[in-house]
């Protein structure tokens, strides 16, 4: 016989004692696991969410019209030459994008990732007035301006319509229906009228893209593009450089403000995640230290008779330490899938709609965690253990 | 073989003082039965584990085999535990979680020393327990848990056994077969120091030591009164 079968032994005797303390152990784990688990299924929902914050990189020509603002109020606008990024770069530009970010998550999917938002700046006069039209993908613009919303009328969904800025509306004196004549000669229809968004967006008139080509001859040419990139391993300045290297005649400019606020915001979330976590490790820690101090008072006549009969110190600290290990092992498994049950069940509630899957590895994470946890909790009660004196503790009986 | 030289052991502070072994001197030579005689609260048992390194002295010395053992610290005295002493006890003390042959397994387990089986269920036999090898100590009678106990005392060989009451707790009959268990490991050449205060029980040893209020009073060589029927090894 050796001690840790001699420990297998007395840990099957006592499973409720040993089940009660690996409990300390099981809600620890679960809380981690649950987190971990809800968190990894969230990412992608935390980053849609982040989305409000608009572009996070825009690309530019490299020389373009030079707007000289004072805040949101326009004061004149320089132009430096009429440059345009030709549509042929926007495939370059995606390319490299979704490259970056395959590369940064590790995945391998095709099709399109990042949300790449191209537009055509025109000035042009509507009922006698200089109004500016901005030609757009109606599909990737509304991804990337999720805070647009229609007052009147419908989103773009025909190449034959306009959506109209709140103040462009008022000004103009536009109205759902109304008819806009182009510079070539042909009319679009007023679909929908946006609300107010307090940005320069409330001045404009929006329409399909290659109508605004096609009206103001530009065909294959945009002026700016808007790029929405994220994930957490691939910083938009990589992005933003790789563009900036490969593709001459644009430059890439990543929006300090919002790129740094997204990943300061993913920072702080996994930050009060791990903080969370780590509490509740320690709360589980004491669970499983008390249980195992009166694991120790209960068995102070066991641990006389093995010292009676040739234990050393050594021994009855390895004798406390296995079973700390099958109390972590025990504890590990059953909060890992006791994590994953909650996740299944939290996961929803905290975000809607979110598509919770188990993750494997994270058994390993929870076995490695659990078992920590365990044997510092039996470091002290063993050491308690060992000061049991043989002959009191039989008098004590 | 083993000396206890003016041994006292003082229990707690200046005013709650109580002396339980006061200046005890006493040798066992080998092949000694002694039966430690006295009243409840005489010493009996306190002498008994000091001679064991269960307990510290506060005076004296003890002498196993021409070493001090009262002053060796613990990892020594395990080591004094693991070879020359064995203890068997009035409660029995065995591992309810063990085996009888677990049980009897553990100081070897505590030495390292694992697949000793045999051994060991040749030593249940001596005692009359082989049958009941695979039972936990709740399946067995008080008399059956002291023969695994003395079982367990002796798969180390032990130079010395050490036994404190060990027929305390059993009917007469049972206590008669464990007293002539011991009875043949003394003639086998087993020293024994036993603690009772049982004068019949104290009759089956070669020598009485008798103490009182933590003094010994009276010390005497006897001749045993052994019963000529066997009924140790069934």
């Amino acid at each position: 016989m050796k001690l840790y079968q001699m420990v297998i032994k007395d840990v099957l005797r006592r499973k409720r004692r040993v089940a009660y303390a690996a409990l300390g152990v099981v809600v620890s784990v679960m809380t981690v696991v649950g987190i971990l688990t809800v968190a990894h299924a969230a990412q992608a929902r935390i980053y849609n969410q982040l989305e409000k914050y608009g572009p996070n990189l825009i690309v530019m020509p490299a020389i373009s019209n030079l707007d000289l603002r004072l805040g949101d109020l326009m004061l004149a606008t320089l132009t430096i030459g009429e440059n345009y990024i030709p549509v042929e770069k926007l495939r370059h530009i995606r390319q490299i994008t979704d490259d970056e970010i395959r590369r940064g998550l590790g995945i391998n999917n095709e099709g399109n990732i990042a949300t790449i938002a191209p537009k055509l700046y025109t000035n042009t006069k509507v009922n006698g007035m200089p109004v500016m039209v901005v030609g757009i993908e109606p599909q990737e613009e509304s991804k990337i301006k999720p805070w647009w919303r229609v007052r009147d009328g419908d989103y773009l969904n025909a190449p034959d319509q306009a959506l109209v800025g709140a103040m462009a509306a008022e000004l103009l004196k536009l109205e759902v229906g109304d008819m806009i004549m182009l510079t070539d000669g042909n009319d679009v229809a007023v679909t929908g009228i946006l609300e107010e968004t307090g940005s320069n967006d409330d001045y404009l008139i929006f329409i399909p893209i290659q109508r605004a080509q096609q009206a103001f001859g530009k065909q294959g040419m945009v002026s700016s593009v808007d790029i929405r990139a994220l994930c957490n391993a691939c910083p938009v300045e990589t992005i933003t450089d790789r563009i900036n290297q490969n593709i001459p005649g644009v430059r890439a400019v990543a929006v300090k403000q919002v790129a740094e606020g997204e990943m300061g915001m993913m920072e702080k979330l996994s930050k009060f995640m791990l903080a969370l976590a780590g509490i509740t490790l320690v709360v589980g820690l004491f669970g499983v230290l008390n249980t195992m101090i009166s694991s120790v008072h209960e068995r102070v006549k066991d641990i006389g008779i093995m010292r009676a009969v040739g234990a050393s110190h050594g021994q009855i600290i390895k004798i406390f330490i296995y079973e700390a290990i099958i109390i972590g092992i025990l504890g590990g498994i059953v909060g890992y899938i006791a994590g994953t049950l909650l996740a299944y069940i939290i996961g929803p509630l905290i975000f809607e709609g979110i598509a919770i899957a188990y993750v494997p590895q994270y058994l390993l994470i929870s076995l490695m965690v659990a078992v920590l946890v365990a044997v510092v909790a039996a470091v002290y009660p063993a050491f308690r253990a060992t000061q049991v004196k043989v002959a009191d503790s039989f008098r004590a009986l | 073989m083993l000396e206890v030289k003016n041994v006292s052991k003082v229990y707690g502070q200046e005013t709650t003082k109580v002396v339980a072994l006061d200046n005890v001197s006493l040798k066992v030579n080998s092949g000694d039965f002694i039966a430690v005689m006295g009243p409840s609260g005489s010493g009996k048992s306190t002498l008994l584990n000091i001679i064991g390194g269960l307990d510290r002295v506060s005076a004296g010395e003890v002498i196993l085999g021409g070493k001090r053992i009262d002053n060796l610290d613990e990892n020594a005295l395990v080591e004094v535990r693991r070879g020359k002493i064995a203890y068997v006890f009035q409660q029995y003390h065995l591992l309810p979680s063990l085996t009888a042959l677990e049980n009897v397994l553990l100081p070897l387990t505590f030495c390292g020393i694992s697949n000793r089986t045999e051994k060991a269920m040749d030593i249940l036999k001596r005692v009359g327990l082989d049958k009941r090898a695979r039972h936990k100590p709740n399946q067995l009678s008080g008399g059956e848990q002291q023969r695994v106990a003395i079982a367990r005392a002796l798969v180390n060989d032990p130079e010395l056994i050490l036994a404190d009451e060990p027929t305390g707790n059993m009917d007469r009959r049972t206590g008669r077969e464990i007293l002539s268990l011991f009875d043949h490991l003394n003639e086998e050449g087993h020293t024994i120091v036993m603690v009772t205060h049982d004068p019949e029980i104290a009759k089956h040893a070669k020598e009485i030591v008798v103490l009182q209020d933590g003094k010994i009073i009276e010390k005497a060589k006897q001749e045993p009164a052994r019963p000529r029927q066997r009924t140790g090894a069934r």
